[in-house]
């Protein structure tokens, strides 16, 4: 049990990672991105690539990072004159070419069998001291994009993006390059999600296609939406608050003697419920945005 | 040659309701509503199960139809009218938990595993040298009637006249006396009806699981977006062009252009082909091929 419950962390803050990047994409930026998980996606494939390559681990960091960049930049630019809803379709579209370029292009990537046994993170430790190795490694990892995030956004970039966010017009006769800013929002916030993937991948040391689908970018909304959308501890409640629950949904199954089905079923099911119910009656999430020094109601 | 029209008539007759329906609702609600795609497998699923329940198949594609179309207008009063006050991307976000959640129920009503209609399997026949099944020419004639018959309550009805005012101008609309809130009623009514009648007819040429609406959102979506969404026969024009692009992509040899004698692309990329497209749209014609409408940013 103590194993798992340290698994679960670790995955947590992974996602948090994750819920953090689309966080600072949509709830400062105002950036609808619905392809989330082709950033991740950079992360994992990074280090896959270095792997089955024989690259070694830094190359691999040099790949993901790449890619991130790429990616993030391909967003950036097919966003630069879409209203938002058009580019949430936009990027959604783009994340699910990505996850089909790389499931049948098999010579380069593995194609849908994936890259089986990535190397694992700390090599020289056994068992349970590697997890808690991982773990610690992890946790640390999420203490430092949460203080650069909030290093970023405080500052007057974060002041811009906001303002790009809710007065484009505004921003842009301030002298902000609004263009600019979404991009470098993309990039940055890349760089944070496919970090996640690098560290994902050699933690499980497996990446395939399936774990790009667009059903994970929906979970990731869900986190930052339920979490509070806007405020960077916000994500990471959410995250940490989904992926517990949903971890322990499996025993709720077994409890109570409910068909497989239902894991599937529940997960989705409270997704879109969570959704649901946290835009109509609590727009804000369980950590509102703060405003000034003051929380939105 | 006439092989090839006859499959990309088939691959656009999947499409084309379910886009003509995705379109009149924005034309209307001014948001893409990703939850189309799931009214459409929605009512193959009811069909589906009544079809079981021993009703013949008539009556029950009838009853399904009609069960969507209302369900799509409760959705529409209780969700997305209240999150549409909010932002257009809020219901959206919207849009997409709703088909989460229908993903959910149909996970646990129906199972994993892909289901088809009980019909008498015919031996296929050949029309000029084409070959086609009876089911396949059920469904395109249903389909076309479909598009017709809305298309002629569009142009020459006074609802379809009321629901054109609305569109193009909604206080003008209500200043001249339209209820306007019955006509979006009635188009969200329409569209459901249509999107489920899409979906049986898809069902009627071969099976449907329950990821099959998720498959759908996006050619549905690239089709609606290249007929300019909001114009409902620009959908059906985009369906076409979006069957035409997947069929071409998958049926050419590339061959001769790389100097080798057979070269096809894997079917996977059909697809692919569609999104490229879309984001290719996008980028080019931010509105659609088929409006002229001034570009809003």
């Amino acid at each position: 049990m103590f194993d798992f419950l340290i698994h679960v962390t670790i995955l947590a803050c992974l996602y948090s990672l994750v819920a953090l990047s689309l966080n600072l994409q949509s709830g400062f930026g105002g950036l609808m991105n619905f392809g989330q998980i082709a950033l991740f996606g950079c992360g994992t494939y990074g280090a896959g690539i270095a792997y089955k390559y024989d690259l070694g681990f830094a190359s691999g960091i040099v790949i993901a990072a790449g890619f991130a960049v790429c990616v993030g930049w391909a967003f950036a630019a097919i966003g630069r004159n879409l209203q938002e809803d058009y580019w949430g379709m936009a990027t959604l579209a783009l994340a699910e070419v990505i996850r089909i370029i790389v499931n049948n292009e098999g010579w380069f990537t593995g194609g849908a069998q994936g890259i089986s046994a990535v190397s694992p993170l700390f090599p020289s430790l056994a068992g349970r001291m590697q997890q808690v190795a991982i773990l610690w490694s992890c946790v640390a990892f999420l203490a430092v994009a949460y203080f650069l995030c909030r290093w970023l956004t405080d500052g007057r970039y974060g002041l811009g993006l906001k303002v790009s966010r809710e007065e484009p017009q505004l921003a842009l006769s301030l002298g902000y390059d609004v263009a600019a800013l979404r991009r470098e929002c993309m990039i940055l916030s890349g760089l944070v999600a496919a970090s996640a993937g690098f560290v994902f991948a050699h933690y499980i040391s497996f990446v395939a296609p399936e774990q790009l689908v667009s059903s994970e970018t929906f979970l990731i909304w869900a986190m930052v939406i339920i979490g509070g959308i806007g405020n960077h501890r916000g994500a990471i409640v959410g995250a940490f608050l989904l992926q517990f629950i949903f971890s322990f949904i499996p025993f709720f199954k077994d409890l109570v003697g409910l068909p497989t089905e239902f894991v599937a079923a529940a997960r989705l099911a409270m997704i879109g419920g969570g959704l649901i119910a946290f835009m109509l009656w609590r727009q804000s999430g369980l950590v509102p945005e703060r405003i000034g020094g003051t929380k939105l109601a | 040659m006439v092989q090839f029209v006859v499959d990309v008539l088939m691959r656009a007759s999947d499409l084309v309701l379910i886009a003509v329906g995705m379109s009149a609702i924005y034309s209307l609600m001014k948001f893409p509503n990703i939850a189309v795609a799931q009214y459409a497998a929605s009512g193959a699923f009811i069909a589906l199960v009544l079809q079981k329940g021993g009703i013949p198949i008539v009556v029950a594609a009838i009853i399904a139809v009609l069960c969507v179309g209302i369900a799509a207008v409760a959705l529409n009063e209780l969700l997305f009218n209240r999150m549409l006050k909010i932002s257009s991307s809020t219901a959206m976000i919207g849009s997409l938990a709703v088909s989460m959640l229908a993903s959910a129920v149909f996970l646990l009503a129906i199972g994993p595993n892909p289901t088809r209609f009980s019909l008498p399997i015919t031996r296929p026949f050949r029309v000029l040298g084409a070959r086609m099944t009876e089911n396949q020419l059920t469904s395109l004639s249903i389909t076309t009637a479909a598009i017709l018959c809305f298309a002629l309550l569009l142009f020459r009805t006074d609802l379809g006249r009321c629901m054109r005012a609305t569109a193009t101008n909604r206080l003008l609309a209500e200043a001249t006396g339209i209820d306007t809130r019955r006509t979006r009623n009635a188009v969200v009514l329409i569209s459901g009806m249509l999107a489920a009648l899409g979906g049986i007819c898809l069902t009627l040429k071969g099976e449907i699981n329950i990821q099959t609406g998720l498959d759908l959102l996006l050619p549905v979506f690239s089709a609606a977006i290249l007929g300019g969404l909001g114009n409902p026969l620009g959908a059906a024009a985009g369906a076409i062009v979006i069957a035409l692009a997947e069929t071409l992509i998958t049926g050419i040899n590339f061959g001769p252009a790389f100097g080798r004698e057979l070269l096809f692309m894997p079917a996977a990329y059909a697809t692919a082909g569609s999104f490229v497209l879309l984001v290719v749209t996008l980028i080019w014609r931010p509105r659609g091929l088929f409006v002229s409408e001034v570009k809003r940013v």
